[in-house]
Order: C-alpha cells, then sequence, then structure tokens
C-alpha cells in the first residue's frame, strides 16, 4: 500500500470514528425520547442545525468556542423547555399520539426552516467554526487535528455516560421502565409525566450536542438539517425505536458507510442506501434490530 | 337535498370562474392551480379523511404521472389525452407497488414509510435525469392538445381545470357514499373491529391507494402541462404536506372541508411570492395549529357548534315541555361531527 | 353434528407456553363455557380460533372444514365472529351507521329491514339509532356489539367476558338476553362470573396455565374440587 492509499484510509477511518460518534449521538437522543414519550421528532435535524448555528453565531460576537458550546446548551434547553411547554405535552395522555407528534414536528420542520432560510441563510450559505483546539497530533504515522481529536473524544465520552447512566442512575432506571410499561411504572410511583419531559429535554440536548460537535468538526450549510433527520430515524428504526445500544451500533455502521461511500460517490448516495435500509426495515422487521 | 343544491351552486361557481377571471392572467392563474390541488385534496381526502391513513408519498406519485406524460408526448408523440391516462394508470401501479408493502402497517409506520418513499422518488427524480433533466427540470412542456388541433390556452385551460376538479370532487363523494365508501369508514375507525365485521382491511386499503394514486396522477399530469415547467421540487414532501394541509385545515373525512380548506390555503404561495420562507413558516404553524387545535377542521369546527347549539336548543324545549322530557339525545349524528372522525 | 373442532393447539409468546396440546369440540346448537384464571390462555384461545393468531401447531376445523391461517373477515363470512373483553364498537358512528356497517358484509340472505328491527326492538337500541355508539352506556354497547354480530348470521359467537363491566342488574337483564340467543345461534363464552357460565352453559371447559384440565357439564365441573380450589381459590384469594 502507498502512503496516499494509508493516508486515505486513515482519514476515512477518522471521519468514521467522528461521523459515526455524531450520529449515535443524535440517534440516541431521538430514540430516547420516541421510546419514552413516543414522539418522533421529525425536527431533530433542524434542532441540530439550530445548535450548529447559534454557536456560529456566538462565536460570530467574539465568544470562544468553548464558551460558544456551554451558552447553546443553557439556550437549548431553554427552547426544548418552552416547546415542551407549548406543544409537547398538550399530547401526553393522547392514546395514538406518535402519529400527531410527528406530524407536529413535521411543521416545526418547516417553521425552523423557513427561520433559517430567512436569516442565516441570507448572510453565508457555508458555515464554519473556529476550532476548538490548535494543533496536530501524529498517531501512529497519521496526523489528526486535535481539534478533531476533541470532539470525538466529548462523544464517546457523552456517549458512555448517557449509556452509564440511563443503566445505572435512578433517574435512568425510571426511564426505561416508562419505556417498557408506562401503566406499570406510574402504579411503582414513578412520577410518568416529569420522566417524559426529562427525557424530552435529556434527548433535545443531545441534539444540540450533536450539532455543534458536527459544526466544530466540520463546515456546513443548511441543507445538513433535513439529512440528519433522514439519517437519524433511519439509524433509530434500524436500531429499534428506544434502543440506545441499537442506535450506538447503526449510528457507527452508518458514520463508517457515510465516510467509505463519500470516498467513491456522492454522499447522497449514502443517504439513499440509510433511505433504504429503513424501508426494509420497516416493512419487514419494524420493531428494529436491538429489540427484543 | 341541502347538499345537493350545494354541490350544485359550487360547480356553477368553479366553471364560471374562468370567465369572471379572463381579465385577470394572474388571478385566472391561481385559480387554475387551486383547482388542481382541489383534485389533489380530494384524493387526498378519500384516503386521510376516509380511511385513516397519511400518505406523504402523494406528490411524488403525480410526479412519476407528470414525468412519464411530458416523455410520452415528447418522444412517443403521444397526445396529452391519451399520454394521461396511461401516465396515471401506470403511476397507480407504482404507486400500488410501492405502498403494498406499507399498507399492511398503520398510524406512525406508515406515514413514516411514506414519508421515506416519497424522500426516495425524490432523490431519485434529481439522480436519474434521463426524463426529469434533474434539479434543473424540465420547461417548456406544450399544454394539451383542444378543439381542432388548437392548444389549450387562457380560459379554455381554466375552464378543463374546473370540470376535472369538479368531477375529482363528485367523485369522491359519490365513492363515499357507496359500500366501498361504508368500507373505507369503517377502517378508518377501527380496523381491527372491521376486520371482524367481515372487511378485508388490506384489500379495501389497496382499493384506496390505488384511486387516490390515480388522483394524484392526473393533477400531475394537468399540473406539468397547465405551469410547463416541472422539477424534483414540484414534487416534494412539502407538496404532500401542503395537499394534506388543505385537507387537514378544512376539515377531512367530508367532501366540502377539503374545498373550503384548498381554496383558502393553496393560492397562498403565489400570492406570497416574494416570501417563499415565509411561507413555510406559515404553513408549518398552520400543521401545528390543525394538529393540536382543530383536528377535525374548520368544517368540522363548524358542524360541532352547530351540533352544540341543536344540543341546547334541545334541552331547553325538553324543560319547557315536559312531555317531551324523553326527546332524543343530544349529541345526535351531525353528518359533519359523524364523518369528522375521532380526533387523534 | 361437529361446529367446532380444536385438535392440540399450541402457542407459545417467547419462552413463556400460553396453549399447550388443547382440544375443544362442539356440536351445534351447544353453549360452551370457558374458565380460568387471568392469563390461563383463555382470550389467546379465542384470538387463534378467530384467526387474530397462527398458533404453532394443531388443528382448527369449522364446520369439519378447516379455518387454521384463515382471516377473520372471511370468518365472518363463514359464520365465526367474536366480541371483546375491552367492548369495540364504531364509536365515531352513530348506531344506525354501526348497523350499516355490520350489513356490508352482503351475504346472501342477510336480514331484511323488518327483521333488522326486531333485533334492534329486542336489543332496546330503537330509541338509540342517531346517537354516537361511543356515547352509549356501556351495557348498550355490548348489545350493540350483539346485534352487530346477529345482523351477519353467525353460527358460532365467541363471547369475551360478556357481563364484564356491568352493574348486577345489568348482568341479570344480559344473562337473559343471551339465554334468548341461544336459539339464535352457538355460543362460546369466556367469563370470571360462574352465575354467568352456570346458567348458560350446556358444557364448560377449564383451562389452568394454557392447558386443559376438565371439561364437562357445570354442575360436575363446579364440584370439582381441583377446580374450585386452583380457579375459585385463586381469584377470591
Amino acid at each position: 500500500m502507498s502512503d496516499a492509499t494509508l493516508l486515505v484510509l486513515a482519514s476515512t477511518l477518522s471521519t468514521g470514528l467522528i461521523l459515526g460518534a455524531i450520529f449515535a449521538l443524535v440517534a440516541a437522543g431521538v430514540t430516547i425520547v420516541y421510546g419514552c414519550v413516543w414522539l418522533p421528532n421529525a425536527s431533530n435535524g433542524q434542532f441540530f442545525l439550530l445548535a450548529a448555528l447559534a454557536a456560529w453565531s456566538l462565536v460570530g460576537v467574539g465568544w470562544s468556542s468553548a464558551a460558544a458550546i456551554i451558552g447553546v446548551l443553557v439556550l437549548g434547553i431553554a427552547l426544548s423547555l418552552l416547546i415542551e411547554w407549548v406543544l409537547v405535552r398538550r399530547l401526553y395522555d393522547v392514546p395514538d399520539r406518535n402519529v400527531a407528534y410527528f406530524v407536529v414536528t413535521l411543521g416545526l420542520t418547516q417553521i425552523m426552516s423557513g427561520i433559517f432560510a430567512m436569516s442565516w441563510g441570507l448572510w453565508s450559505d457555508q458555515f464554519t467554526l473556529p476550532p476548538l483546539v490548535d494543533g496536530i497530533t501524529m498517531i501512529g504515522p497519521f496526523p489528526m487535528t486535535n481539534n478533531r481529536i476533541t470532539v470525538l473524544a466529548i462523544a464517546l465520552v457523552v456517549l458512555a455516560v448517557l449509556f452509564g447512566a440511563l443503566r445505572y442512575h435512578p433517574y435512568g432506571r425510571a426511564l426505561r421502565a416508562v419505556f417498557q410499561n408506562r401503566e406499570a411504572a406510574a402504579l411503582r410511583g414513578v412520577n410518568v409525566r416529569a420522566i417524559y419531559r426529562l427525557s424530552f429535554l435529556l434527548g433535545s440536548s443531545i441534539i444540540f450536542l450533536g450539532g455543534m460537535l458536527f459544526a466544530l468538526a466540520y463546515s456546513f450549510d443548511l441543507t445538513v438539517a433535513w439529512t440528519m433527520s433522514v439519517t437519524a430515524f433511519a439509524i433509530m428504526i434500524v436500531g429499534g425505536p428506544g434502543s440506545v445500544l441499537g442506535a450506538l451500533v447503526v449510528g457507527m455502521v452508518f458514520g463508517f458507510t457515510q465516510a467509505v461511500v463519500s470516498i467513491f460517490a456522492s454522499p447522497t448516495a449514502a443517504t439513499f442506501s440509510y433511505l433504504i435500509a429503513m424501508l426494509a426495515m420497516l416493512l419487514f422487521r419494524p420493531s428494529g434490530l436491538f429489540t427484543r | 337535498m341541502n347538499g345537493r343544491r350545494l354541490a350544485f351552486a359550487l360547480a356553477l361557481a368553479a366553471l364560471a370562474a374562468p370567465f369572471v377571471l379572463e381579465g385577470n392572467r394572474f388571478l385566472a392563474f391561481v385559480f387554475g392551480i387551486v383547482m388542481i390541488n382541489l383534485l389533489w385534496a380530494s384524493g387526498m381526502n378519500l384516503l386521510y379523511g376516509f380511511v385513516g391513513l397519511m400518505p406523504l408519498m402523494f406528490a411524488g406519485i403525480a410526479g412519476i404521472a407528470a414525468y412519464a406524460m411530458v416523455a410520452l408526448t415528447r418522444e412517443a408523440g403521444w397526445s396529452f389525452w391519451l399520454a394521461t391516462p396511461v401516465a396515471a394508470v401506470g403511476a397507480a401501479l407504482v404507486g400500488v407497488l410501492l405502498g403494498l408493502p406499507s399498507l399492511r402497517l398503520k398510524g406512525f409506520y406508515f406515514t413514516l414509510c411514506s414519508l421515506v418513499i416519497q424522500t426516495v422518488l425524490t432523490l431519485a427524480f434529481t439522480f436519474f435525469p434521463r426524463f426529469t433533466n434533474g434539479d434543473t427540470g424540465l420547461n417548456q412542456i406544450a399544454p394539451p392538445d383542444g378543439w381542432g388541433g388548437v392548444p389549450l390556452a387562457g380560459v379554455w385551460f381554466d375552464a378543463t381545470l374546473a370540470l376535472v376538479a369538479t368531477l375529482g370532487v363528485l367523485l369522491s363523494a359519490w365513492i363515499v357514499q357507496t359500500r366501498l365508501g361504508q368500507r373505507f369508514i369503517a377502517i378508518r375507525e377501527d380496523d381491527v373491529l372491521a376486520e371482524v365485521m367481515g372487511i378485508d382491511v388490506v384489500r379495501n386499503r389497496i382499493i384506496a391507494f390505488a384511486i387516490v394514486s390515480i388522483y394524484a396522477a392526473v393533477g400531475g399530469c394537468f399540473y406539468a402541462s397547465y405551469v410547463g415547467f416541472v422539477s424534483p421540487r414540484s414534487f416534494d414532501v412539502l407538496t404532500s404536506l401542503g395537499i394534506w394541509l388543505c385537507v387537514a385545515f378544512g376539515g377531512r373525512g367530508t367532501i366540502i372541508g377539503p374545498i373550503i380548506g384548498t381554496v383558502i390555503l393553496a393560492p397562498i404561495p403565489y400570492l406570497l411570492q416574494e416570501l417563499q420562507a415565509f411561507k413555510d413558516v406559515l404553513s408549518g404553524v398552520l400543521i401545528i395549529v390543525v394538529t393540536l387545535v382543530m383536528p377535525a377542521g374548520i368544517y368540522g369546527e363548524i358542524m360541532r357548534r352547530r351540533a352544540l347549539r341543536t344540543a341546547v336548543a334541545l334541552r331547553a324545549q325538553a324543560a319547557g315541555d315536559p312531555a317531551g322530557a324523553t326527546a332524543t339525545p343530544a349529541v345526535a349524528a351531525m353528518p359533519g361531527t359523524v364523518d369528522a372522525g375521532v380526533a387523534r | 353434528m361437529s361446529l367446532l373442532e380444536v385438535k392440540g393447539i399450541s402457542k407459545h409468546f417467547g419462552g413463556v407456553a400460553a396453549l399447550r396440546n388443547v382440544d375443544v369440540q362442539m356440536t351445534s346448537g351447544e353453549t360452551l363455557g370457558m374458565i380460568g384464571p387471568n392469563g390461563s390462555g383463555k382470550t389467546t384461545f379465542v384470538n387463534i380460533v378467530t384467526g387474530h393468531l397462527v398458533p404453532d401447531s394443531g388443528q382448527l376445523l369449522f364446520n369439519e372444514g378447516s379455518i387454521a391461517g384463515t382471516a377473520p373477515h372471511r370468518l365472518a363470512a363463514l359464520g365465526l365472529t367474536r366480541t371483546y373483553q375491552a367492548v369495540r364498537v364504531f364509536g365515531g358512528l352513530s348506531v344506525g351507521k354501526n348497523i350499516e356497517a355490520a350489513m356490508l358484509l352482503g351475504l346472501p340472505g342477510a336480514p331484511e329491514s323488518a327483521e333488522r328491527n326486531e333485533l334492534v326492538h329486542w336489543l332496546r337500541l330503537d330509541h338509540r339509532l342517531a346517537s354516537l355508539a361511543g356515547s352509549l352506556t356501556l351495557f348498550e354497547q355490548r348489545r350493540l356489539e350483539l346485534l352487530m354480530r346477529l345482523l351477519q348470521r353467525p353460527q358460532l359467537i365467541m363471547l369475551d367476558e360478556p357481563v364484564g363491566g356491568l352493574a348486577v342488574t345489568e348482568v341479570r337483564e344480559m344473562i337473559a338476553l343471551l339465554h334468548e340467543l341461544k336459539a339464535r345461534c352457538s355460543i362460546f363464552v369466556i367469563e370470571h362470573t360462574m352465575r354467568v357460565i352456570r346458567e348458560l352453559a350446556d358444557r364448560v371447559v377449564v383451562l389452568m396455565a394454557g392447558e386443559k384440565i376438565a371439561d364437562g357439564p357445570p354442575a360436575d365441573i363446579l364440584r370439582d374440587r381441583r377446580v374450585v380450589e386452583q380457579y375459585l381459590g385463586t381469584t377470591h384469594a
């Protein structure tokens, strides 16, 4: 193998890892909310983009990237609380609420994409954030920017914490109890509505974080929102709605797929393959790969 | 019957409008667009309002037919009037083939599946440009030929669209009161119970889907030849959502509701031409409002209020007249409230 | 003549056996009761016979023809129908429209309007025709459920807890109605209320953890110590 080939291989690997971790993160956010609240958030890609754009604006007014991350997370939580209060909680007690939620978030998608087009879209069509940290580290013979290493590390740490918290923290256990059986959880004294709100906040925050990490690692434009929505849904459906493990594994697989496909063909081909995978899954095994 | 007189008046108004609007080409054009959307909405209403499925691949099927019609007229030299039925039947077959596996799903999974199919179709329109010319789109699509080989244009094209839309609405009104339509309603209300009551749910869903695909396809062909330009964006998920919104906003599961919704909503993109992004925000807000606040739509809301008034009046009457105290219970089957279906 | 013959039906959900090798026979005109504690597989049994579930193994014969794998809507046409534990009517439609929906089956020899009116009258729903089915009382909804089945001329109705949730006086009325129903078709009934079984059933099958443990006349079965201990013991514990 020539050096050039090795370099391509290495960059594919690192891209796959970073994209995979971000995909897994966003899909975990979507799947937690779906599994618990039964809310399939079709506007997850817009949330993702909103975080990236907000971070870009904060940096634009002189904040550091690190401060922008914190700032956007705080704003994101406030916004999620607002959305929960205005929209989401109205449907908590409706039996077939997943269709209604889906439609509501499709409406939200249109609102947000309209707003983005009228605001950020007028300022620029390509957005880039300054790196979180400078410098380059050699991993063996391969160079990787410290910035991307940091992004990857943050994504993996958050995923690990999330996975651990769902397993071991009392809140996480309550959340999983609601996943499995709402009525039984309510009977055991779990405040179901509080858990709904918590999981919506948690899910949205993770999506916001995913958007910022993506913005730190890559430059982006407004079309990333729709692609992310489709990808996150595909990961959720293939991995099994409500399964965080499924989101992790399938997210990683899709990330690497994207990295590999992008070498040979347009990234749209990767999106196309997710769509087909999701379609096949919906038709033949709607419960997904990682649910019992 | 009152409904019949109303239908006659509306049909007459639709057919007369092109001649009234003849002086103003822009308004006449918007009217033509409204008529195409009305045809689409009455088709969407059959599936969403009466069978209870939300087909987000609706615009994609319209697109397949439109591209097929253009290919048949341009490359094979067919007449529009031959190409359209062929393209419509073809698109309906493709639609049923695509929809067939998903018709076993219901609720959210069906809707998601239809969204995925729509997205795949949009990508296909863009990346297989042999018949679609990709993102650039096809322009200068010829209008249908009229009497004596003169291309259909102006007021006569508008009148043709009005006629097609009127026929579409009347056909849907006829379908829903046949046994087939009653089966649709039973399936919408409770598909498990419908099955036990001897209704073949999957088969009836397929029939509905085929009918609705033909509505989508015919509308697509007329759209292409009326506007003269199509691109993948003409038939994307936003188009499907827009048609859905006309139905849901006006009042699904009623015949008059989608007419109200279309007349109010379909002109908006053309009246707000300079503000496309604002139009997106507006329709997003409407989608949310319809889902959360007004699931029965404008017409459903009107009927609900009327039923409430009747109930109050009946109760007052009963209270004033002890002999009539056994009067029929109030929330009787007003045609609108019944057909509006249950709130989701 | 044998109306329903169920031979060696088994059904597993995951690792749990819901039914194990169950045999049930019914002759035409007979009323068969089925009892058993919660989770003993009664509803699973009805779901399998009426085509809602596919058994892992075993044979299903209705009028001596196999009905294994037959969809519920075809069974309705064959004359095998059911009701649900949680009452199920088209709640968003008027009672009249519910009746029309039941008539959609369109069998030759479907009830003419005179007979329809007689059924409506018998089930005391005449004054409710214009009301939304969802606004009816539970008892009225259960009667509407029966009416909709009868309009389809079933040979066998499988009733899943027909008096569940009814008040004491209503239970009495329902039993009277079911008594009259016996003249119209064969009845298979799942019940927890022993009175229903005692007064209606010609024969009783007892299910226990997915297995048939007894089959005989109600008087004998209810005297059987095993049943009394296992069944009455558990439900009234």
